[in-house]
């Protein structure tokens, strides 16, 4: 076990790796994006772009100032090109934000999924089962930023429904936090509740027919204890799974839920960021968010290993 | 649904071919076969582009009509008033002109975008995940089969991909390669080529097709054919696609049908965001992005452009169950391509 | 002296009156106190006046540094006043303009208490170069700062300073007549000596102006408070700078411009620095205009350039026939009636701006003149931005291209990286295509140097994308940098804004207006928007 985990570490730590190189690369490969010529201005003489130049270390080669930034992004020393105002401060401000937007939409979506993935499962081929199918599968069949345009127009432009915007900490006001969250948890939750709910409706149908089911009601369970301490606890393994691996399109939702509501979180700094092609906060916010997915599905499968279905579903049965 | 078609079809079609058996299933299903209906009218919708402009709206997609006037029922209308304003959906009130209107301060026919920019997400869907099967079926074989060493490189470099949140790499290659273009040896593409958001989600999405793939692969690969297929002297290749590839026919049309999907809502943000198509292209992404620009006075025009897109992504999604139904009814496929794990590794506890 | 004997008699009159009588600053009503709510839709680029080179920026620091001279809190052509700001009076300026004699007031103080001192803007000069400001172009040609730009040691021979009398003596290669303007710009905004050579947005330095910046969050917002300092030392001195009727300013980021609209009309918050969205402009103007709602006049233009070095576009006729085509009433709609039609160099405000219009819009006449040109090469790529409006102008602009006999070809590119990349000479197809460009100053040198002259073609940086190098016209810009503006350099300002556009080395089409927008508490008309530094926070007052 503890060999397993210290490769799936090692793994860990070689995949962000990678990922850093990858974004280097792709930033130092567009044409005509000289940051120092960008940071010289409008009145650019070429020995301002020269002295630019010398400053940031722009004439060095490209390993030297991979090597350079990332040193810089684990001291906490990354000066972004646009503004040059520091990285890690600037993402650590937006990271409030972005994970009450992330975490309180993923329990939304989560407790709704599997609510609506277990009484599809339930009443499977009723009329219930088919509608909230049909729900969930248009959930996940809208973009989420043309969701989130529709909403902030009819509910907060038109109806003032809810407040047009911008992020209050939960410290200064927990029922202003919440007031100010609702729209967009409720934007990113209604795109992913349909994954989870079809998910856990297949996995909860499939397990109806396995043998521990049949067992279970052959003693004499009622149904109702079939369905949820047998059937669902086990259909619930690879929704976990799932999760994990969902995390990276959940930071591309965040971007575009942040920028229209105006949250300031980490989602908005990468969109801006993106928009200004400015490498450091850039790459410091894509090991950030990578190494959040990597960590996730590390965990995920290491608790997976530990916890191998076979041995449960024994122990259960009884 | 599903369920209540397979209990009804089962027992007594033993020995029919199981593309037929699952064209059986289909045809029961009718809310798949209602949606695929839907989907096909919207293609046609699509493909009738240059008759529409040609013949009723006389005009093409980037023409603009700043300045000019229309006649609607005796009176004259200005397309774009002097604040900006674009005029709303006239229907066939002008012969069919600015049917739905005009899309903003240029003035150019909406509805007429909306066909011409059908055509271009549609296209970029299909041709992205063409593209994403292609590869992802390769390196599934080629990992699952050989294992191995071949398996490592091939499910790192997955991993990587993986993990690098999807709409952060799409941007920022978007982004990269809008500005100059691509040139891999003697191609060359320009930065507003509609190759470059298809290749760009195309590769994206490998990981999350190779995955599944790989795993039903290492799972095929134990079954007594492939060993009677060894024993009888057939070399890799033949195995992999003589034994192997046709297993995953249905498991790839799932895949395909679910994959259109996921493709045409990622270039969908994109060019919302500016780094998907670019001019004088146009896709219904780039019109909600544009439309979403004039949301308060005109919000039509970013809702017609995104209700289209949820309409047909709806489709294929529905149409996509269906087939996953219909040709593996206990199918214990039944998960999103993005789980990593066919259902035999669930089973033997494999951990992706 | 005569200020202390004023003082003084304040004092006794004060001191004779009942209770409760405060003694004000110059000029200004009594300070009413509370707190003004703004909102921008994005950070300023820099919250350190010595990087800081856009309107937001100049916005946000206008009434919190003050340089040696200032630039009148006034609208209009009022506003491009220079007047002394630091300083006492107006530099004496003498060697054939070469030498400029400013002398500092007495007694002023940084909000940190700490006197101000002459030598502080010879520092202040020297970080401008230490940490490679985009604004140390205006003050290369004092003498001896090249030299220290390149080795960043031993100072700058040019400037000298006597702590003592207050005298700042600046010594330059060569006369030039706007250095006056430049004295007046936000770079040579004093500063502490020992303030270190690096950003400093995150805590910005003391502040010499009315309002002290207490709080900065970069990329959402910052705050200010009434600089202690400039009711006791500094404001009785300075005139023509407000002392602010808000005793707090906070300001807010709000990237969605509609939602500060919302904002505003809930009366949540009270202005909004950013021009009114496009969509919601008629609604704004029929609703509010006149009490809550104001057009305000920056000073810039809209053009199209054309290479005027390679063909099609080297041939005088052909760019003749491309102004005749565009329709700057089409364009005006384009930008939903936030932009006014323009047709020559130097925008309405600017002095030396005489109204010409060589070219009235005729398609026809566009067609007739195009054919008679005939050009060989038709084939043509049209530049633009991302940005709205400027991306559906290159995409109007295009299509007027094309109509005219052109095959042209639009690319849009990053608004972030268009101007580097058009100003790259290594960029291939640079035919046409958009810029904007925004006056630093009210001199219409500031116009014709860097956008029309031929030593201002650059292989990177570029500013003239025409590359018009017309050899007479050079040197008539470089006699009048020169000189100090008055109504003879005015008038030859005009005839060569003739001149460039007889040659119809552009095709300019506008210049776009900004909006001041307020809720109901704010007084609409007490709002002063200066046309190059921006609204002015001093003079917000309630109704």
């Amino acid at each position: 076990m503890a060999r397993f985990v210290a490769r799936r570490l090692l793994g860990m730590v070689a995949v962000l790796f990678a990922v850093s190189v990858l974004t280097f690369l792709i930033f130092n490969v567009i044409p005509n994006s000289e940051p120092a010529q960008r940071m010289a201005g409008k009145n650019a003489t070429p020995r301002l772009v020269a002295s630019i130049t010398e400053e940031w270390g722009f004439d060095q080669s490209l390993p030297q100032q991979y090597a350079t930034m990332m040193k810089k992004i684990f001291t906490g020393d990354v000066i972004s090109y646009e503004g040059r105002e520091n990285v890690d401060a600037r993402i650590a401000e937006g990271v409030p934000a972005t994970f009450s937007l992330c975490i309180g939409a993923a329990v939304i979506w989560m407790f709704f999924g599997i609510l609506f993935g277990y009484l599809s499962a339930v009443r499977a081929g009723g009329m219930l089962d088919r509608t909230l199918t049909i729900v969930a599968v248009a959930g996940i069949s809208m973009p989420v930023f043309w969701l989130a345009a529709i909403f902030l127009n009819y509910l907060t432009y038109k109806l003032e429904l809810f407040p047009s915007g911008g992020y209050v900490e939960f410290t200064e006001s927990p029922l202003d936090w919440a007031n100010h969250l609702i729209l967009p948890w409720v934007t990113m939750a209604i795109v992913y509740v349909g994954v989870y709910s079809r998910v856990l409706r297949s996995n909860m149908l499939d397990a109806m027919g396995e043998d521990y089911v049949r067992t279970a009601r052959a003693k004499g369970l009622g149904e109702r204890r079939v369905m949820t301490r047998h059937v669902l606890r086990n259909s619930l393994i690879p929704i976990v799974t799932l999760f994990g691996l969902d995390f990276g399109s959940l930071l591309g939702g965040a971007i575009v839920v942040e920028a229209i509501f105006s949250l300031n979180g980490i989602g908005q700094y990468a969109y801006e960021s993106l928009i200004n092609t400015d490498l450091p906060p850039i790459m410091a916010i894509v090991l950030f968010g990578a190494f959040f997915v990597v960590l996730f599905n590390t965990l995920v499968d290491i608790a997976y290993a530990w916890l191998d279905p076979r041995i449960r579903l024994g122990t259960e049965a009884r | 649904m599903a369920s209540e078609v397979s209990a009804a079809v089962t027992p007594s079609h033993t020995g029919e071919s199981p593309w037929r058996l699952g064209w059986r299933r289909l045809r029961g299903n009718r809310v798949a076969l209602a949606f695929g209906g839907l989907f096909v009218l919207i293609v046609a919708f699509t493909l009738a582009a240059p008759l529409w402009a040609g013949n009723v709206a006389h005009t093409g997609p980037n023409e603009t009509h700043t300045l000019e006037k229309v006649e609607v029922g005796g009176e004259e209308r200005e397309v774009v008033n002097p604040s900006g304003k674009p005029v709303g959906p006239l229907w066939l009130g002008a012969g069919g002109k600015f049917f739905l209107g005009a899309d903003g301060r240029l003035g150019r026919d909406e509805m007429v975008r909306l066909m011409y920019g059908g055509r271009t997400s549609l296209l970029i869907g299909f041709a992205a995940t063409l593209i994403t099967t292609l590869l992802a079926t390769l390196l599934g074989l080629l990992a699952g089969y050989f294992r191995g060493w071949t398996d490592t490189v091939i499910a790192r470099a997955m991993d990587v991909v993986w993990a690098y949140p999807v709409t952060l790499l799409a941007i920022a290659l978007g982004l990269s390669l809008a500005v100059g273009g691509l040139q891999l040896g003697p191609f060359a593409l320009s930065g507003s080529s509609i190759w470059i958001p298809i290749l760009i989600i195309g590769v994206v999405y490998v990981p999350y097709m190779a995955r599944p793939i790989r795993g039903e692969v290492l799972a095929l690969r134990e079954k007594e054919f492939v060993e009677a297929a060894e024993a009888q002297g057939a070399g890799p290749l033949r195995i992999m696609f003589g034994e192997l590839l046709p297993n995953l026919y249905s498991t790839l049309i799932v895949f395909f049908t679910l994959g259109v999907a996921n493709s045409m809502l990622l270039e969908s943000m994109l060019s919302f965001l500016g780094v998907g198509v670019q001019a004088p292209n146009t896709s219904w992404g780039t019109m909600i992005g544009s439309g979403f620009e004039l949301i308060t006075s005109a919000p039509l025009l970013t809702v017609i452009p995104g209700t289209m897109l949820l309409l047909t992504v709806l489709s294929v999604n529905i149409l996509g169950d269906g087939l996953r139904d219909a040709l593996d009814p206990k199918s214990k496929l039944r998960f999103e391509v993005r789980s990593g794990l066919s259902a035999a590794e669930i089973d033997e506890g494999v951990v992706p | 002296m005569r200020k202390q004997g004023l003082a003084l008699l304040t004092l006794f009159l004060v001191a004779g009156s009942a209770l409760g009588i405060a003694a004000c600053g110059s000029g200004s009503s009594s300070e009413e106190g509370g707190t003004l709510t703004g909102s921008f839709a994005s950070f300023p680029d820099y919250l350190d006046p010595g990087l800081s080179y856009t309107q937001e920026g100049w916005t946000a620091m206008y009434d919190t540094y003050l340089p040696l001279l200032t630039y009148k809190r006034a609208n209009g052509e009022e506003g491009g006043q220079v007047v002394p700001g630091l300083a006492e009076s107006m530099p004496e300026i003498s060697n054939g303009g070469k030498t400029y004699k400013l002398t500092l007031r007495d007694g002023l103080k940084y909000s940190d208490g700490t006197p101000v001192k002459a030598s502080d803007f010879k520092s202040t000069m020297e970080r401008l170069f230490k940490i490679n400001s985009p604004g140390s172009f205006f003050y290369e040609t004092i003498v001896g700062a090249e030299e220290f730009a390149e080795t960043k040691q031993g100072g700058i021979s040019g400037i000298e300073t006597d702590d003592a009398t207050g005298e700042i003596t600046i010594e330059l290669t060569g006369p030039r007549g706007t250095f006056s303007n430049e004295l007046g710009m936000l770079f040579a905004a004093v500063l502490p000596s020992g303030t270190p050579a690096k950003n400093l947005t995150a805590d910005p330095p003391p502040a010499t102006g009315p309002y002290v910046i207490t709080k900065s969050e970069p990329g959402r917002g910052w705050s200010y408070e009434r600089n202690p300092q400039w009711a006791k030392a500094n404001g009785d001195q300075i005139e023509g700078v407000g002392d602010g009727h808000f005793d707090k300013v906070e300001i807010k980021v709000v990237r969605n411009d509609a939602t500060q609209v919302n904002e505003i009309e809930n009366d949540k918050t009270m202005w909004m620095q950013t021009l009114v969205p496009a969509d919601q402009r008629e609604k704004i103007v029929n609703k509010y205009e006149g009490t809550q709602f104001r057009v305000d006049h920056p000073i810039n233009v809209y053009y199209f350039w054309m290479n005027n070095e390679k063909a099609p576009f080297d041939d005088v006729k052909v760019r003749q026939a491309v102004n005749y085509a565009i329709d700057p009433e089409a364009l005006e709609r384009i930008y939903a009636g936030s932009l006014t039609a323009a047709h020559q160099i130097l925008p309405a405000g600017m002095p030396g701006h005489e109204d010409l219009n060589l070219y009235p819009h005729d398609m026809a006449k566009a067609k007739q003149v195009f054919k008679e040109a005939n050009p060989a090469d038709t084939e043509i790529t049209v530049w633009t931005d991302n940005e709205s409006p400027n991306s559906d102008a290159g995409a109007y602009y295009q299509d007027v291209l094309n109509e005219l006999g052109f095959n042209a070809k639009l690319k849009t590119i990053n608004a972030d990286n268009y101007f580097t990349i058009i100003g790259n000479e290594t960029t291939p197809d640079l035919d046409t295509g958009w810029s904007d460009w925004f006056e630093d100053y009210p001199n219409p040198n500031n116009f014709f140097q860097p956008l029309l002259a031929g030593e201002s073609i650059a292989p990177t940086n570029n500013t003239n994308f025409s590359r018009t190098d017309i050899k007479e016209l050079n040197e008539k810009i470089t006699r009048l940098a020169g000189e100090p503006l008055g109504p003879n350099q005015e008038a030859e300002y005009a005839e060569m804004d003739k001149a460039y556009m007889e040659e119809a080395v552009w095709a300019p089409y506008g210049s776009n207006t900004t909006s001041t927008f307020v809720d109901s508490e704010i007084d609409l008309d007490k709002v002063i928007f200066n046309p190059t530094f921006g609204h002015s926070l001093t003079s917000f007052e309630l109704k």
